[in-house]
């Protein structure tokens, strides 16, 4: 039988994956497919929500569309970024950025 | 639905609009500065006036117009005018996207004025999300490699921060099937005791919470793109960070954990407590690494995570008093709108300043006190009514915050709050030993354009009225912070 | 049963490709295991009953995001620089795995309350309903219109020389 907890757990397990990607790669481009990776394990667990404890009212998957719309301009403008970098900043590297320094 | 309550906003939209297209039929790109400021003072006007009516909400229970949302409102409208008074000049070093960047300007005020006032949790997460994106791309209009490298790290770690506050709203959506605070609060309470200590998702969902909104704030542990990016955006947008964002932050948990999360007491004192554990690292290690700092933006970076550490304190003061009790909200906006003058000033000052120096450094500041004495005067009291001290601002908003704590049995924490303002004038002081006794690297005086010494002088006249007549302001903050009362 | 069986097969491909977008070495080929992943979620929201947000999925993520990375990955080069980690691997996995612990102990402690109701379906009316009808979230809605505004201008800004 499948249950509400079958999706929190999947939904868990790639957030989480998404989250050691984040805070161990250095080239920007993976950690911004990393964010992806959480932003879609969060809309499994809305959706899962969606289904299974407000069924008629849609409710989770209102907010799953909320977040599609956040996560494309989110990539478009990080995307923009990295563009932007490899233009004309050489003295940048995208593979090295270290996001934990103080 | 009275579509009048939504003019602040929608003056907002159709000035950012207006500008944008403007932008490509003048040359005159003074014009720019002055049409933003127009829309600001119209939605400021139009805000003033509806403070105190007690309006309902409207668009279907999603969008507050208490006191509480036009308090900060105003709060927001009043530094998106400082931020672009003092952007008039540094905005040449934009050439092309001098349109686009009062625009972005406008639209971040937008998306912090509904995060003051949104009480869903989607309409909220669309709102602070609006607010993030127009910051990530101001902080890379230098278009150099340090304001580029520090755009891309708070795009990434703002990114990582939001997915993770969506998390907690997605569990707090899935325990209680609303996304409306106020329904949110009427399922936590419909709960019995027992069934709520069995159930750690609730509570799983405020940490994950707290750790979105505590990037939003910089709090310590959240705190790691502050200081990179406070010095690789251009100034007058990193005072526009340290200030607006802060606040925004703050207005949002104050609503949020107020209409959703306030009863019953436990709960509350449990975040209360949550706070406390913030305040305590946030006050001690922004004020620590404040200390070696030789970049004057540095500087303020870390104060601001040490001063949303006092600001935390208020927080936690109110979530363990008892309801009703608002001595410690009104203290927390009191607190906010002293240090958005403050912040403002010092960060104004230091735009002018370094402007003409062409330098961040601290010790490029020697002998300001006779280069430029009315600069030096001015970021002088503002460095004072951080530390706290009298006639500043400063003085009296920690008093508010410290005694609403103590009069809830946190006195360990106010211990700890005050040794640290102690710590803090060391670093600060610094700064004015420097300005002050230092030996100029030359004799040419510092000029600054009226825009900028208009803003200076506006912000320092909110930091002694603050400090001399605090009553009015508490007066406003006490009006606003009596929405929390049920 | 039917839906069961997909839910493992979806579920497990889904994971395993998540593990390849961190440990596949070239950009590329991480990229391309992204989209697969992707597909995967947009299968399991089928299994969710939620048709409409299925094709959103595929028309954004896997059609519009994607294209959007795999053209950076292309303009930058980033292929040849390979897809390094940093020092912090293993406080990394560290973290990883205690957060994940505690999200799997809150899942399966907290009693959630499922309703019994029937899904709706197919979806699409009712969400439209729901985002532009009487007592919906129009508010957001706006929002959102104002942030794609704000996220090209930073886009433009950004990418354009100076």
């Amino acid at each position: 039988m499948l249950g509400l907890e079958h999706y929190l757990i999947l939904s868990a397990i790639l957030f989480s994956i998404g989250l050691y990607g984040v805070l161990s790669k250095r080239n920007a481009i993976i950690i911004l497919m990393c964010i992806e990776l959480m932003l879609n394990a969060v809309n499994i667990t809305l959706v899962a929500f969606s289904r299974y404890v407000v069924p008629a009212l849609l409710t989770g998957q209102v907010f799953a569309i909320f977040v599609i719309v956040v996560a494309a301009t989110e990539a478009a403008v990080g995307l923009a970024i990295i563009l932007a970098i490899y233009r004309g900043l050489e003295d940048i590297d995208v593979t090295k950025i270290n996001l934990l320094k103080w | 639905m009275n579509l009048a309550l939504f003019i602040p906003e929608l003056a907002l939209v159709a000035t950012a609009v207006i500008v944008i297209l403007l932008d490509l039929l003048t040359e005159q790109k003074r014009l720019l500065a002055q049409v933003s400021i127009s829309g600001l003072v119209v939605a400021g006007g139009v805000t003033v006036a509806m403070w105190g009516h007690n309006f309902p909400t409207i668009f279907n229970n999603m969008l507050a117009v208490d006191n509480f949302a036009l308090f900060f409102k105003m709060l927001f409208l009043g530094v998106a005018f400082l931020v672009i008074l003092s952007s008039v000049d540094y905005v040449i070093k934009f050439a092309r996207f001098q349109g686009e960047y009062y625009a972005l300007v406008l639209l971040a005020t937008l998306g912090m004025m509904l995060m003051a006032a949104t009480t869903n949790l989607i309409a909220i997460y669309i709102a602070i999300e609006l607010t993030s994106i127009s910051l990530y791309a101001l902080v890379g209009f230098l278009k150099d490699a340090k304001s580029t490298e520090a755009s891309l790290k708070y795009l990434l770690l703002g990114a990582v921060a939001s997915a993770v506050l969506l998390y907690g709203m997605a569990l707090i959506f899935g325990f209680t099937g609303k996304t409306n605070l106020h329904d949110i609060a009427q399922s936590i309470q419909a709960l019995s005791p027992p069934t709520l200590f069995a159930s750690p998702a609730l509570i799983l969902g405020i940490v994950l919470l707290v750790a979105g909104f505590g990037f939003k704030i910089a709090a310590v542990p959240f705190q790691m793109w502050v200081p990179d990016v406070y010095e690789g955006a251009p100034t007058p947008i990193t005072a526009y960070l340290s200030v607006a964002s802060k606040a925004a932050g703050f207005a949002i948990i104050l609503r949020v954990f107020f209409s959703a999360f306030g009863q019953p007491d436990w709960l509350s004192q449990n975040w209360g407590l949550i706070f406390a554990g913030l305040a305590v690292i946030s006050m001690t290690l922004g004020n620590i690494m404040a200390i070696p700092q030789s970049n004057i933006k540095r500087l303020l970076g870390y104060s601001s995570i040490a001063q949303a550490g006092y600001l935390m304190v208020g927080l936690a003061a109110l979530g363990v008093s008892p309801v009703g009790d608002i001595l410690g909200q009104s203290g927390v906006l009191f607190f906010l709108a002293s240090y958005v003058f403050t912040n403002m000033g010092a960060f104004i000052a230091v735009i002018a300043i370094s402007g003409k120096l062409n330098s961040d450094l601290i010790d490029d500041y020697a002998g300001m006190g006779k280069r430029a004495p009315l600069l030096a005067l001015a970021l002088t009291l503002c460095l004072i009514s951080l530390i706290g001290m009298p006639p500043a601002a400063g003085f009296m908003a920690k008093f508010y915050i410290f005694s609403a704590a103590v009069q809830h049995d946190l006195l360990w924490l106010v211990v700890i709050a005050v040794l640290n303002s102690v710590i803090s004038a060391y670093y600060y002081l610094r700064v004015v030993k420097v300005m002050w006794l230092g030996q100029a690297a030359s004799q040419e005086k510092v000029p600054s354009s009226a825009a900028l010494r208009l803003a200076l002088v506006l912000s320092c006249l909110g930091v002694l009225l603050l400090g001399i007549i605090p009553g009015y302001m508490m007066r406003l903050a006490e009006l606003a912070a009596r929405i929390f009362i049920p | 049963m039917g839906l069961v069986i997909s839910f493992w097969i979806l579920a497990a491909i889904c994971i395993l490709a998540a593990l390849g977008v961190i440990f596949l070495r070239n950009v590329f080929r991480a990229a391309l295991s992204l989209i697969l992943c992707f597909l995967m979620v947009a299968g399991l929201y089928i299994t969710l009953s939620a048709d409409f947000l299925a094709a959103v999925q595929i028309l954004v993520y896997v059609g519009a995001i994607s294209v959007l990375i795999i053209l950076a990955i292309m303009m930058t080069r980033e292929v040849q620089r390979g897809s390094p980690s940093n020092r912090l691997q293993i406080p990394a996995f560290i973290v990883a795995i205690l957060l994940l612990e505690v999200l799997v102990l809150t899942l399966l402690k907290t009693p959630w309350q499922i309703a019994t109701t029937p899904p709706l379906a197919p979806t699409t009316t009712a969400l439209a309903t729901r985002l532009f009808g009487e007592g919906g979230f129009i508010l957001p809605v706006e929002i959102a219109a104002v942030l794609i505004l704000s996220a090209i201008l930073g886009a433009i800004v950004l990418a354009r020389e100076k």
